[in-house]
């Protein structure tokens, strides 16, 4: 193989003849590319031709070159001649369109007011489709409760093993060295007003109320909230979803009725978990660190801590499970056509999902002090 | 130009140490257009992955331009598989780039060239493959004859020595497929690719293929040139073809269950 293309150029008067040594291949076409942009930018040069009598082999980049020169030159008015062509290289000039349409430019990029106007469209639209969804899923949830249909054998209970059973040991850890750490902040600033004994109440209110259910949502969120907008925007992208519809089975029924059912059981389940075990980790501390005996910190407990306290906690629970389930499955669900609407309907519904559930709170804490139960 | 294209010897591709295919002897010389054909799950697309660089064989020596392409430094082998380029049967097209980004990216990461001869050339393989003025358009917003049409001006746009093409034509109505056919034939005209295509459509492998290898029973059952296939007194292979034959001429599987 001849290593590399060069040329040497003879001028005739007002037209130039340069001939190509060598392969016009990739590796070689930038720099013959750069000469002959150059010859043809030159006022004396009014005709360019190449001569392939001592050329190699042609690649596409070659006959780009070539190509790319024919229509410089004759923009400029100039000629281009093509001399002792083999029949290999006519073979690959061929390839040169004739009269290939330029490339349509881009489609025009909206302006600011129209990326407005589109976003807030699109919000109204988001919040139908997602209005039509939480309709769909009640009706259905309501026909699979008076058992007029069915759900898919083993969908629920596997849906709640996969929610339930990757969230155990992280919302436990979790609640655990939260109300570990509250335990040792919250004494050294009660003991200052000699209202060390308080510790307990503090703990178990705040972990009751605020901690467990918070921090059960958090972790749900990023793990089962993702994993459902992953998995339903997969199986848009692949029209899974479609097939569904087409043979008649409603994919509410069958993907989200479940996933939704799954989510109500286990959200306040692992709440629930995460109060006791918040109030463990509390009372640990209480013990070894703070002398304070376990009987003391339980009787505390049960004086301060109501059912009421416990219902708006799993209540917490319970509302920020569905803003979980429906923004993953809404988000998924609308995903379009590409790999990369997948990974954004995921992150989406994280930041949708937080945000939300920290509106909730604020208004399931207002709520309480006007009602007066805190 | 002694050195065959590809050569495998005694090779075996499959997953997990179980063989889909045993001792299979082939050699692609430069220029050809071989057809490898068989029934689904006879192996050819686990063979296709391993020519193309994904899987390595179980067993045997796989040879491509005279070079062991699982046994070089990967530096090496990327090398090698540069010289190579691959339609996948779902067309692989990146959903998030335009046509001309999709087909100008293996230009723009493994050459040098100026972004003018890139777009120069990204313009003329896609009049090459009947996507004229397309530049701008979004994979998604193509239909399936399209975007197989897009990937193979991706795959040839280094001008490598071999394409390997799985079932490029599959889906796709008569004329649509004829165009690809047309395209294939094209390329080893006027840029001497030599073509390697997996694919089923009888009409398709009478156009183009030089040759057909015919895959079933855990090796390479039989080959040769499409008339000589079919006129194989081996029963599978006679079974295959008039099988083919038959729902091609009557108008498909209905009829042969209803009969």
């Amino acid at each position: 193989m001849a290593a590399g293309a060069t040329t040497t150029v003879e001028r005739k008067g007002r037209a130039a003849v340069v001939r190509i040594h060598g392969d016009l291949i990739v590796a070689t076409t930038k720099r013959v590319y750069g000469e002959l942009r150059t010859l043809g930018r030159r006022r004396d040069v009014r005709a360019i031709t190449l001569d392939f009598s001592d050329a190699g082999r042609l690649d596409s980049s070659g006959i780009a070159v070539v190509s790319l020169l024919a229509k410089q030159l004759e923009r400029a008015g100039k000629k281009l001649e093509l001399a002792e062509l083999a029949e290999h290289h006519k073979a690959a000039l061929d390839l040169m369109p004739k009269q290939a349409p330029e490339p349509e430019g881009a489609e025009k990029l909206p302006g600011p007011l129209e990326q407005i106007g589109a976003g807030v469209l699109e919000a109204g639209s988001g919040a139908r489709a997602l209005g039509a969804l939480i309709a769909e899923t009640v009706r259905q949830s309501i026909a699979v409760v008076t058992r007029r249909k069915r759900l898919p054998a083993g969908s629920l209970a596997h849906q709640v093993a996969t929610m339930g059973v990757d969230g155990l040991f992280i919302v436990g850890l979790l609640s655990f060295l939260l109300g570990m750490t509250m335990a040792f902040q919250g004494a050294v600033q009660l003991q200052r007003f000699g209202a060390g004994v308080f510790v307990a109440d503090m703990i178990s209110v705040s972990v009751v109320r605020e901690i467990a259910p918070l921090m059960t949502a958090i972790i749900l969120t990023g793990r089962t909230g993702a994993a459902i907008a992953a998995e339903l925007g997969t199986m848009r992208v692949r029209s899974e979803v479609d097939a569904l519809t087409t043979m008649g089975i409603n994919p509410v029924r069958f993907l989200i009725v479940p996933r939704i059912a799954a989510i109500t059981i286990v959200g306040p389940a692992l709440s629930l978990m995460g109060m006791f075990i918040g109030i463990g980790g509390g009372m640990l501390v209480a013990t070894i660190a703070l002398d304070m005996p376990p009987v003391m910190f339980w009787q505390r407990i049960t004086e301060r801590l109501t059912v009421l306290d416990f219902l708006h906690g799993l209540g917490k629970s319970l509302v920020f499970a569905w803003i979980i389930g429906f923004a993953g499955s809404h988000l998924g669900l609308r995903a379009g056509g590409d790999a990369m609407s997948v990974g954004h309907a995921t992150t989406r519904t994280v930041v949708v999902s937080i945000l939300f559930i920290i509106i909730v709170d604020a208004v399931f804490a207002t709520i309480a002090t006007f009602l007066r139960y805190t | 130009m002694s050195t065959p294209l590809i050569e495998c010897r005694g090779v075996s591709v499959g997953y997990d140490h179980k063989p889909v295919l045993e001792n299979v002897d082939l050699t692609i010389e430069q220029g050809e257009i071989v057809a490898l054909l068989g029934g689904s799950g006879c192996g050819k697309s686990t063979l296709l992955r391993s020519l193309t660089g994904l899987l390595a064989p179980l067993a045997g020596e796989l040879l491509i331009l005279g070079q062991p392409l699982y046994d070089l430094p990967l530096d090496e082998r990327n090398q090698l598989l540069r010289r190579t380029g691959t339609a996948f049967q779902q067309d692989a097209l990146f959903g998030s780039m335009s046509l001309a980004d999709n087909v100008a990216l293996p230009l723009r990461e493994l050459t040098q060239l100026p972004e003018a001869v890139i777009a120069e050339m990204v313009r003329m393989r896609l009049f090459m493959v009947g996507l004229p003025g397309q530049e701008a358009k979004l994979p998604t917003s193509m239909s399936g004859g399209q975007r197989k049409r897009a990937a193979l001006a991706r795959a040839s746009i280094l001008d490598p020595v071999v394409m390997f093409c799985d079932e490029p034509s599959a889906g796709l109505d008569p004329a649509v497929a004829a165009t690809i056919d047309a395209t294939l034939l094209h390329f080893r005209s006027a840029l001497g690719i030599t073509l390697v295509v997996v694919t089923h459509e009888l009409e398709s492998i009478r156009t183009i293929a030089d040759r057909v290898v015919m895959f079933g029973r855990g090796s390479i059952m039989a080959g040769g040139t499409v008339d000589e296939l079919m006129a194989s007194k081996d029963p599978d292979v006679f079974n295959f073809f008039h099988r083919v034959a038959e729902q091609a001429d009557e108008g498909g599987a209905l009829e042969q269950l209803t009969r």
